[in-house]
């Protein structure tokens, strides 16, 4: 038992030497930088997070005497939100038919009354397909029922913000049933305000 | 900005304010968490009160003049693209941008 104890504080002796060393490294690291790291903090600026009024996270810091602040985002340039301004989700089924970026005339009517109840300063609109048809195809319907609506939207004297077509490359729901399909084919209208 | 600093500095010395810039100092500067401003306004960051300013392309971003400190940052759109919605002619601010502190700009 005794053993064993003077084992374990000779272990933890070791392990907690360990921790030290491995701390002095880290400190000489950030001191062998430069004149930017010798202050109280090391160098080591711990942000915070402010939300824009669109609801999109930025890094923010205020060192004293200087600001900083740069948007959010994953890895893959994507912002993160609390919440999203898509304020218009069209299913494409209700306004085009199958390979078609025509409107009707009662669709176009629908249209023009969400312009102008909505009142944005300006609005994306994106076109969204299923993944049938091959990559190409889809981006380019997709463009074509954006401008459809984008054109409607500028009738109505909206300013458009801009028009895009992502094809089949972001769904939002399972390709792999007529539900998930249905769900992907779509014209999302973002509103800035 | 350089201005501003001199008169900061120039304000604690003559004990004006309660320097909470310099909060242990001038040279020790302050600790890693950088999410509050400790200074005359204070605040936690997240209060920050912002308006738009439109970039020479078009396109919008964020600015915060929060008395000492300023703040840019891109406008973007859930694809991660620049939002640029017209807003405004290029250069040109548009809200109250200046509205989250008391401190007054040189200009």
């Amino acid at each position: 038992m005794i053993v064993a104890n003077t084992f374990s504080k000779l272990v933890r002796g070791v392990a907690s030497f360990a921790l030290v060393a491995a701390l002095a490294l880290q400190t000489s690291a950030a001191d062998a930088q430069t004149k930017s790291q010798e202050g109280r903090d090391k160098g080591v600026y711990i942000p915070t997070i402010w939300v824009d009024p669109d609801g999109c996270e930025h890094w923010v810091m205020d060192d004293g005497a200087e600001g900083y602040m740069t948007p959010h985002t994953s890895r893959q340039g994507i912002p993160v939100c609390r919440r999203g301004n898509v304020c218009g989700m069209m299913q494409s089924d209700q306004f085009f038919a199958t390979d078609s970026h025509r409107i009707n005339s009662a669709g176009r009517a629908r249209l023009a009354q969400f312009f102008q109840d909505t009142g944005a300063v300006s609005y994306i609109i994106t076109g969204h397909t299923d993944s049938r048809a091959s990559d190409a195809y889809n981006m380019r319907l997709s463009f074509n029922r954006a401008t459809a609506v984008a054109k409607i939207a500028a009738s109505t004297g909206a300013r458009i913000a801009d028009v895009r077509g992502y094809g089949e490359r972001l769904p939002v729901a399972t390709n792999g049933s007529a539900g998930g399909m249905a769900k992907n084919r779509r014209v999302e209208i973002i509103c800035i305000r | 900005m350089i201005r501003t600093k001199i008169m900061m500095v120039t304000a604690c010395a003559l004990g004006l304010t309660a320097c909470g810039d310099f909060e242990g100092g001038l040279g020790s500067g302050y600790p890693q968490d950088k999410s509050f401003d400790r200074g005359i306004d204070k605040k936690h960051l997240s209060q920050l009160q912002a308006g738009i300013w439109v970039d020479p392309n078009g396109c919008d971003h964020w600015i915060i003049d929060d008395g000492v400190e300023g703040y840019l940052s891109a406008r973007l759109d859930k694809y991660g693209k620049p939002v640029c919605s017209g807003v405004a002619p290029p250069n040109q601010t548009v809200g109250d941008f200046k509205g989250g502190s008391n401190i007054p700009d040189p200009n």
